[in-house]
This record gives C-alpha cells, sequence and structure tokens, in this order.
C-alpha cells in the first residue's frame, strides 16, 4: 500500500521519493575539474521538509585523449582523476531544499612518460591527493505540489576547495580555482503506469564563472523509470556545457589552470539505483562523451551508496 | 531480511565500509604511456665550411645523434673525400686544400646497431675559407588537431642563434603551456632544449638563445607542456 501510494504521488505530479539520482550529477569534467560538478539535485522536486537524500559515491575518468578546440580527438599523456564525494539534500521546508557537493578525496595523476625506444622513463608521472571543489546549492519548488509539472529554481554555489596547480608543471588539479555562481530551472513530469512509474526532467543553467572563465550554459534531460517495485530505477541522461567564450584564452592566462576553459560538452550517460532496503541502496552509472572541446574525450564512471529518508 | 525495514547498524557499517574499500580499490595508479620516440640515427657536420683556401688546413668535427636523438660519443667515425686530389683529408676530418677544384666532403660512422649513417658536403677550393652560411630556415607544421603553421629561419649571431618566425605563423591559443622547443627529436622533449612558453600566437617574432650553435638542433618543436600533448614541429632544411 505504501508503495501504492508512493506511485499516486508520482503520477499526481508530486515528489516523487524515489528519482534520478546523482551519477549523473557529476557531468564528465573537462580536463580536470573546470567544470565543476552539476547536480540534477532531485530534478523539479524539492524533497519534503525534514526529508534528505545522501550518498558517498565514486566518480573517475582515466583519458589518454581529448577533444581539441576543433571538436578534433588528440591524444595526451594518460590523466586519471577519482573522486570520493559526499553528496546530500536535505529539505528545510517543502519547497526549499538545501544541496551540498563536497568531494572528501580526490586524486588527479599523469602516467609515466616511457620511451618506446629504450625503456627509460622519460618524464615520471605525478599524482594530486587533495579534497575538491565543492558545490553548495538550494533549491526552491516554484510549482504547487499539485502542479503537473514541478518546477524548481536552484542556485548553485561553486567553492575552490581543492588544488587548481599541483605537480610540477601546475598541471595536476583538483578543483578549478575559482568561484561560480549558477543559476539553474528545473521542469520535471511523472507518468507511466502504477507498474512502471515514470519521470522525466530538463534543465537549463547559467554558470557565471570568475577568475576570466567563460561563462556558460548547462542544460540537460534526464528519463527515469521504476522497476521492480521501485526498488530499481534506470536512469538515462543527456547534458550538454556550452561556452560563451568571453573569458580568457588559456594563452591569454600562463595558469595551466584554464586547460578547460572554454570547454564544451555533449555526454550521454546511464545510471541505476537498487534499492537494497527501504531507505538504503547502490547505484552505478556511466556517461560518455559525444561531442566537445577542450575536454576529455574518455566516459566517466561512477558507484555509489545511498541512503534516502524518503 | 525485510524489505520495510531499516538495516540494522552492522549492515550499514557493512555499506559504508564496502564503500571505502570501493574508493580505495578505484584510486587511480600510477602507470606507464609508451611514447614512441625512435628516430633515425644522424650524423651531422657541425662546423661546415663552403670554401677552403688553397693550400690551408681545416679540421672538421661530426657529431652523431641516437634513434632517440641524443647525442652520443661515438668514435670511429671515417672522413673521406671524392676529389682528394683538390681537397685531401685525413680519416680523422683534417682537410688540405690541394689543387683548385672542389670535392663533396663525407664522413660515415656505424650506428649501435650497425647500420651507416653518412653527412657530406661541397666544399670548393678557393682563395680564402668561408664558413657555410649561418642562416638555417624550415616551415612548421602542425601534428595535431590544433593550428600550427608558417615559416621560420635561425641565424648564428656570435655565440647566440637568432630564432625567427615570419609573418606567416599561427599557432593555437588554445592550450595552456604551449612551449617552443630545440630538439634533435621531433617526437620527445627528451634532451631538447627549453627555448621558452610561446606568447606570441601570431605574427612575426622572433627569439635570441644564447650559447648554443645552429646546427645543434635538427627541429623546432611545439609542445603542450602541462598535458605533455605534441602540437607540431618545423625541420630545419
Amino acid at each position: 500500500m505504501e508503495h501504492l501510494n508512493k506511485v499516486i504521488r508520482i503520477l499526481e505530479g508530486g515528489r516523487p521519493t524515489r528519482r534520478a539520482n546523482p551519477v549523473g550529477r557529476i557531468l564528465l569534467v573537462g580536463l580536470v575539474l573546470q567544470i565543476s560538478c552539476l547536480a540534477f539535485a532531485g530534478g523539479g522536486w524539492p524533497q519534503p521538509k525534514g526529508i534528505g537524500y545522501f550518498k558517498l559515491s565514486e566518480w573517475w575518468i582515466v583519458a589518454d585523449q581529448h577533444y581539441t578546440d576543433a571538436g578534433r580527438i588528440d591524444p595526451n599523456i594518460t590523466n586519471g582523476l577519482f573522486n570520493t564525494s559526499l553528496y546530500a539534500e536535505y529539505g528545510f521546508t517543502n519547497r526549499l531544499t538545501g544541496i551540498l557537493h563536497f568531494p572528501i578525496f580526490s586524486r588527479n595523476y599523469f602516467n609515466n612518460q616511457v620511451s618506446g625506444t629504450t625503456g627509460e622513463v622519460i618524464k615520471a608521472g605525478e599524482a594530486l591527493n587533495s579534497i575538491g571543489d565543492a558545490n553548495l546549492g538550494l533549491k526552491y519548488g516554484v510549482s504547487k505540489q499539485e502542479s503537473p509539472v514541478a518546477i524548481s529554481v536552484t542556485l548553485t554555489l561553486g567553492l575552490p576547495l581543492g588544488e587548481s596547480a599541483g605537480g610540477t608543471e601546475g598541471s595536476l588539479q583538483t578543483g578549478d580555482g575559482e568561484f561560480n555562481q549558477m543559476l539553474q530551472v528545473d521542469a520535471g513530469v511523472s507518468f507511466g503506469t502504477s507498474d512502471v512509474p515514470l519521470y522525466a526532467n530538463a534543465y537549463f543553467g547559467a554558470n557565471n564563472r570568475t577568475n576570466d572563465f567563460s561563462d556558460e550554459l548547462r542544460y540537460g534531460l534526464e528519463l527515469g523509470a521504476g522497476l521492480a517495485d521501485q526498488k530499481l530505477w534506470l536512469i538515462g541522461r543527456l547534458q550538454g556545457i556550452t561556452s560563451l567564450k568571453n573569458g580568457k584564452t588559456a594563452a591569454e592566462i600562463t595558469s595551466t589552470s584554464v586547460f578547460a576553459n572554454n570547454a564544451e560538452i555533449l555526454s550521454a550517460g546511464l545510471e541505476v539505483n537498487y534499492y537494497i532496503t527501504e531507505k538504503w541502496g547502490v547505484s552505478a552509472g556511466f556517461a560518455a562523451p559525444l561531442s566537445g572541446e577542450i575536454i576529455f574525450a574518455a566516459p566517466a564512471y561512477s558507484v555509489g551508496v545511498f541512503h534516502d529518508m524518503k | 531480511m525485510n524489505f520495510n525495514h531499516d538495516l540494522h547498524i552492522e549492515q550499514r557499517k557493512s555499506i559504508w565500509g564496502l564503500t571505502l574499500l570501493l574508493s580505495v580499490i578505484f584510486i587511480g595508479c600510477i602507470g606507464d604511456d609508451i611514447i614512441f620516440d625512435e628516430v633515425e640515427p644522424v650524423v651531422r657536420i657541425v662546423n661546415p665550411i663552403d670554401s677552403l683556401a688553397l693550400g690551408s688546413n681545416y679540421q672538421f668535427i661530426y657529431r652523431y645523434f641516437d634513434r632517440t636523438g641524443q647525442e652520443v660519443d661515438l668514435a670511429g667515425g671515417m672522413w673521406v673525400s671524392d676529389n682528394p686530389t683538390s681537397i685531401s683529408i685525413t680519416t680523422e676530418g683534417l682537410a688540405t686544400a690541394e689543387a683548385s677544384g672542389s670535392a663533396i666532403i663525407s664522413v660515415e660512422i656505424q650506428s649501435e646497431d650497425g647500420t651507416n649513417v653518412q653527412a657530406e658536403q661541397l666544399v670548393h677550393v678557393g682563395t680564402t675559407t668561408t664558413t657555410s652560411s649561418q642562416l638555417r630556415t624550415g616551415t612548421l607544421r602542425t601534428t595535431s588537431s590544433y593550428v600550427l603553421q608558417g615559416d621560420f629561419s635561425a641565424e648564428q649571431m656570435g655565440t647566440s642563434v637568432l630564432l625567427s618566425l615570419n609573418d606567416n605563423y599561427e599557432a593555437s591559443s588554445n592550450l595552456p603551456g604551449l612551449y617552443l622547443y630545440l630538439t634533435n627529436n621531433p617526437n620527445s622533449t627528451n634532451n631538447a632544449l627549453e627555448v621558452g612558453a610561446v606568447e606570441t600566437f601570431k605574427g612575426a617574432h622572433s627569439y635570441e638563445i644564447e650559447n648554443i650553435d645552429v646546427n645543434d638542433y635538427s627541429h623546432l618543436l611545439y609542445y603542450c607542456k602541462p598535458f605533455r600533448v605534441k602540437v607540431g614541429d618545423g625541420a630545419f632544411e
């Protein structure tokens, strides 16, 4: 009966307690973290008052090629980025939700460069370990509970807590070194049947970046389906970032931390969330780039454990 | 396990423990990227002359660069003249202008893998000994998807070299840390001379490089230093 009520709430356009979450919050970021973690953050549905969602996840990307400024794919030294992150949503009121994404451990490394002729190490690999850039957000539910379309507005503040210029060349990064502020609008609808509840969410955001980084427009579409009595949720995502290219180029700023400035990407991803119990579950997902500029050309993966208070 | 009940505390601990274990497992380890940096070994006459004064001597010098472009002090280079009547030369490279005419002076050396490499130069017998032009030229080419083009020249100016990029030079400004190197292996910055960070991305400009000889290197190399991406190169003709 409890499950049936949840489905009904979804079908009525209410705030589903089981929905997309957040492997895809972390987009396939560029060389390295300049594109800060983006959250669907529940889409158009804020958390109900006193209810929260918490997740501990591992996200990683290992890339030996990247999209150039012409959108073509070129090789680069293998670069790995691994983030262990905490993610939390909590409903302060039925309309206002606080959001935190905090990479508690971030590791970025380059491989050794080895001569194929002599076998000697030409340049030794390096690694940087630190915390990563964090995001703090507030989501406000604009639409009424009975509205068929759940609309919310989210303000996200990017906090440059990570290291933006590590290693001997200053190119190891666990953060982008800039504050950013993003305003995002989400619109979500619930549909489907009581056996297979479905939802769709679209968002559009404007990301204002400081330190001569270009501002960005971000957009995405998410489709989710609840299976196995809503214990299993399958989610597909299409996400994009378009740079306004109004900042300085990498050449104009000597810092290597702007490598991903003017980065653009369109990526597609899949995610599986499975509720082991009523409130605890695990997730796994990946996202692969379809096109891009000045950004890694490799898939990103994630696994996590979440707790959904519901 | 009852789906409608929360996990026991022990089970929760297990989940968090599993997550931490996954974190440790997924921490990336530094691996190896193999760079295909092999080039043809070369021997280079580093003090070429165009003419040798009749009756005078001149000591030629060669340098050998192996399959990685690294200079190796490899003995055993054999000097020969194709016209010893005009210019004779000892196997150690000491040439003498014997009579008017010209000769091709060459040096041959056996590389580490047993192959023979050779360099040669045409020398005339004249009234004075004149060194070959100390001006070398070349053309940049991109080896990536980033823009790099233009002509360049390098000229000996005493103990330094003036490296000039011409008006038609252009390089992508969308890479950070684009550096210019002089190298004998365009596939690697190993053993290369770092000229400096590229600060001009279009149009003519120049670099003055101290304490090198214009014949020390065979290529210009443009390289994204922090992310180790080769952008392009240009061979001295």
